[in-house]
């Protein structure tokens, strides 16, 4: 028997004893760190929902908001608002109903379908792919937890560095009674109406203005020069004299200005990132566009002021 | 097999209960007395009659084993128990899958997020899943290094044509087992190597027939809910059965004509591994046991500690089939079918290659008709094998990016430094080593920070590099911008800008979020006594 290949039976016994303790270590050290592995992972995967969250505020979330939350007159409310993270809830009648990030799960996910709040250009839509939105469930949860994490900042602001733009649906906060902001006084919003009341293809220029949000990003009033430089985008104020401060439109403003309109791509000013929309071309016909831009270098063009559905009532 | 009993007398109770623990013992090992079981521990040779030999004819699980083997093939270096192995990581999968199995639905909606809550929630979860993975892929290395064992001995030749055709099948069976498996997290990993794996079947001649395989193996034209769960059946279900079975069809003619002997042993054209000399005999119970035991509790160590301190099982972003991530890749152990698609077409490397080469594969006992299994008469066989092997190791090399695919200069280097999915250089150094500031790569650096210098000294090279590669990209420079987004949210904004060889200046924006509590753990690894380390760091320090 010896002779054979047969290892002694003791240094079989070592091996495997010398194998069970080496897993038993194994797995009692796992064990051990379990609860901490377990705490940093979470962390982890929040985190990196938060950093998905990122990509996809600043590509879908960010033209009408801010890329900071700060949100855009006419166009979108602030999200990055101590206002918005201590008030909103409240004034919406939802306080102890449900949560600030289930409110702002379901603002996302199902948009805001009624057009009641007149306020904005356009309407909140649904961003989940289950109503008919672009992004995907677990997208919107990302994105949610992004909008969430703007909470920390947002606490730190005081009442006059809240970029808070007043909700006509509500009542004016107490906070905001003696500052800059007033929901009665300076505050001015833009009266708008279902973009659709009006047929495309017959709407004026100064409709469409407002109509379309242009008002929010393009001051009609300032001019844009280097100590006045329009926050969101370039003001409107000199548009007539373009040729004069704009090299590129020398030759011809009115292509100029059209070929901006259609494809904002084409020419970034500087200063300014990718915030415009890139799709009235689609949602204007082109002699309305056209117009548009006639009535942009009219140095003495009118704005109307209109009802709900777009009709003129200053006449 | 009862203990002989005397004419009956009364018995002292503890004797009594003795031989009753006996009875209980006999019967738990089909046949084994406690005595016996001493005396193989002591290494004692058999009694007559030999009652180690009742298990392997009355236990299931024994009868399947033979009672003795030549000694000569218990020799670790003739079977390096490869094909012992192979069975032990099926088993070892199937435990670990199980367990998974626990805590996994197979939809898009859940699948990612249940991986999540495995590694965030469940004791032992990443543990389970990176013993399943590492299982996965040691288990189609460990088949394939047992094919060439068996292909070096010759042991294919007759009578084991069969038993290799079987094998070649468990082969591919495992193959597919594995590469099914890769679908399930639902990340981008997943998606794309299957996007990329089944979309060769779609080579397959006539068209039609390609579109009807690809559409049955995806469930619809594009990978999504319903291919998920195709995938998941295949790999719970379908494809382990499969195994199952043709396991058994293999193991039974391996027991059958007995494991060959290592060729010096017999002479040229005999085939004597079923006559053991009893001199010669080495027996299951209990040498050949505890050899295998003991071998399988090692190997089973290894496993265990390599996972624990080396390996973590990645999972990248959610799949994303609106996103094909900057390099896709498939598994491994097809680099080199995605390194013959670099060179031929679909239809010669997706569908006539690969089957000329597994025809041929099973075709091998019916090809070498050299009667002789000594290595000094198999020249050709041993050099065509080898021939082979490289072949194959330079397809693979073929089949990573490394070869052949190149994006844009610029694109490359952000992807070098924070690429899309996987870790980099910037994520490895992490949030707390990358500080708020613009940073251009045309001035010199000047930073506190020595990790941070290192990344934009990594910058400055990199540009430089492909400067020098890239025709079309001079004069580069780059700039990183990171400012602070949010709390503990810092947006890392990467700017290259060049002339191209046209002369004009073009531009390239990439922007990055880096969260302080991300921890990418791939590439730390799980450092196991590290982790309360990276819990201050995620909290404040
Ligand atoms: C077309 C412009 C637009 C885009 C793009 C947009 N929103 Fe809005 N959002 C609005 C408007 C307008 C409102 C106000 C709706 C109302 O009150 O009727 C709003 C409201 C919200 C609210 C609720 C605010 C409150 O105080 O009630 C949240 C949260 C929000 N948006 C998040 C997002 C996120 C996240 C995205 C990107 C996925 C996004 N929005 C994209 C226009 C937009
Ligand atoms: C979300 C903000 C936003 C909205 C809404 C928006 N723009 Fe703009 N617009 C910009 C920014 C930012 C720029 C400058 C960057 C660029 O050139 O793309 C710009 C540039 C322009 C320019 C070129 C100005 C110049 O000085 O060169 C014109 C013309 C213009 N917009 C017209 C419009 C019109 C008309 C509308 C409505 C139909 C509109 N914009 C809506 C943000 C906006
Ligand atoms: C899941 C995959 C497989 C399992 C579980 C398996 C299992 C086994 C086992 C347990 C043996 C006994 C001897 C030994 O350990 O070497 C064996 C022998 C053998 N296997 Fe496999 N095998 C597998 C795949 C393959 C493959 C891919 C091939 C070749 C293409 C193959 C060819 C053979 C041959 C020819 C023998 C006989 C060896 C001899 O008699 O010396 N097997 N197999």
């Amino acid at each position: 028997m010896r002779s054979l290949y047969v290892r002694s039976f003791g240094s079989k016994l070592i091996w495997g004893l010398v194998s069970s303790f080496v897993i038993v270590v194994c797995v009692g050290l796992t064990a051990q760190t379990e609860d901490t592995r377990m705490e940093v992972q979470t962390k982890n995967w929040e985190g990196r929902g938060i950093e998905n969250g990122a990509v996809l505020f600043a590509n879908n979330c960010a033209t009408c908001h801010g890329q900071q939350g700060q949100g855009l007159q006419g166009v979108a409310p602030a999200l990055n608002s101590r206002y918005f993270f201590t008030r909103r809830l409240g004034d919406v009648g939802q306080d102890g109903v449900m949560t600030l990030s289930n409110y702002v799960y379901l603002t996302v996910a199902a948009g805001r379908p009624s057009k009641d709040n007149s306020q904005w250009a356009n309407r909140m839509v649904p961003w989940s792919s289950q109503f008919g939105g672009p992004l995907r469930g677990d997208q919107v949860v990302d994105v949610v937890a992004y909008v969430m994490n703007f909470e920390e900042t947002a606490l730190q602001q005081t009442a006059s560095e809240d970029p808070f733009q007043p909700f006509l649906d509500v009542s004016k906060p107490p906070e905001f009674q003696n500052i800059g902001i007033s929901a009665d006084a300076e505050w001015t919003p833009v009266q708008l109406a279902v973009t659709s009341v009006l047929p495309m293809g017959d709407r004026d220029p100064d409709y469409l203005f407002g109509a379309l949000a242009c008002s929010g990003c393009h001051d009609l009033n300032e001019p844009q020069a280097p100590s006045s430089m329009g926050e969101s985008g370039p003001n409107f104020g000199t548009i007539h004299e373009l040729g004069t401060y704009r090299p590129e439109a020398a030759a011809d403003p009115a292509a100029y200005l059209k070929e901006s309109i259609m494809s904002p791509d084409a020419f970034r000013v500087e200063g300014y990132d990718d915030a415009m929309p890139d799709d009235f071309a689609s949602r204007m016909t082109e002699e309305e566009i056209d117009r548009l831009v006639q009535w942009l270098l009219d140095p003495n063009r009118v704005t109307h002021t209109r009802d709900a559905g777009g009709n003129i009532i200053d006449e | 097999m009862s203990v002989q009993s005397p004419a009956p007398q009364k018995k002292p109770w503890f004797i009594a209960l003795l031989s009753a623990l006996d009875g209980i013992f006999i019967y738990l090992t089909a046949g084994i007395s406690t005595r016996e079981f001493r005396a193989m521990l002591r290494g004692d040779a058999p009694g007559r009659p030999n009652t180690r030999l009742t298990p392997h004819a009355d236990a299931f699980l024994l009868h399947i084993k033979p009672s003795y083997y030549h000694e000569s093939v218990t020799r670790f270096t003739h079977t390096y128990r490869l094909g012992l192995l192979s069975t032990y990581l099926f088993l070892f999968e199937t435990i670990t899958g199980i367990i998974l199995m626990i805590w996994y639905a197979p939809t898009p909606e859940r699948a990612y997020v249940d991986m999540i809550r495995l590694l965030n929630n469940v004791p032992f979860g990443q543990l389970m899943r990176d013993l399943h993975r590492i299982g996965a892929e040691l288990m189609v290395g460990i088949v394939t290094l047992h094919m060439v064992r068996t292909y070096l001995t010759g042991s294919y030749k007759p009578p084991r044509e069969f038993t290799w055709l079987t094998g070649v099948l468990l082969l591919v069976i495992t193959l597919f087992l594995s590469f099914s498996g890769y679908l399930l997290p639902w990340d981008q990993l997943a998606f794309w190597a299957v996007t990329i794996g089944t979309s060769m079947a779609e080579a397959v001649p006539p068209a039609f027939v390609g579109e009807i395989i690809n559409l049955l193996a995806r469930g619809a034209p594009d990978i999504a809910a319903n291919g998920l769960l195709r995938f998941y059946l295949l790999h719970v279900l379908f494809l382990p059965l499969l195994l199952i079975l043709f396991f058994f069809v293999h193991y039974y003619k391996v027991v059958l004509y007995g494991i060959s002997l290592p060729a010096q042993e017999e002479e040229v054209g005999e085939d004597t591994a079923n006559r053991v000399p009893a001199n010669r005999r080495v027996y299951y119970l209990p040498e050949v046991l505890l050899d295998e035991g003991t071998f399988l509790l090692a190997v089973t160590a290894i496993i265990t500690a390599v996972t624990v301190f080396l390996f973590q099982a990645p999972l990248e972003h959610i799949a994303n089939p609106q996103q094909t991530p900057f390099h896709t890749v498939a598994p491994w152990y097809f680099y080199w079918l995605q390194g013959l698609l670099k060179i031929a077409d679909k239809m010669w490397a997706g569908v006539i290659i690969p089957g000329v080469l597994l025809v041929m594969l099973m075709a091998i006992p019916y090809l070498d008709r050299n009667p002789s299994r000594r290595g000094a008469d198999r020249r050709v066989a041993t050099i065509s094998g080898i021939v082979a092997g490289v072949l194959m190791i330079i397809l693979s090399w073929m089949g990573t990016p490394a070869y052949a695919v190149q994006g844009a200069p610029a694109l490359e280097v952000v992807e070098k430094l924070m690429p899309e999915e996987k870790v980099g250089i910037s994520r490895k150094i992490g949030y707390k080593h990358i500080p708020l500031g613009t940073y251009d790569t045309r001035e010199p650096i000047t930073t506190d920070d020595a990790e941070f210098a290192k990344l934009l000294d990594k910058f400055v090279h990199l540009l430089e590099d492909w400067e020098e590669k890239a025709p079309d990209f001079n004069d580069p420079w780059g700039l990183l911008t990171v400012t602070q987004d949010q709390a503990n949210l810092k947006h890392l904004r990467w700017e290259i800008t060049w002339i191209s060889d046209a002369g004009t200046e073009e531009y390239f924006k990439q922007d990055y979020w880096l969260h302080k509590g991300s921890y990418y753990w791939e590439q730390y690894g799980r450092k196991k006594f590290g982790v309360p380390e990276f819990l201050e760091m995620q909290n404040g320090g």
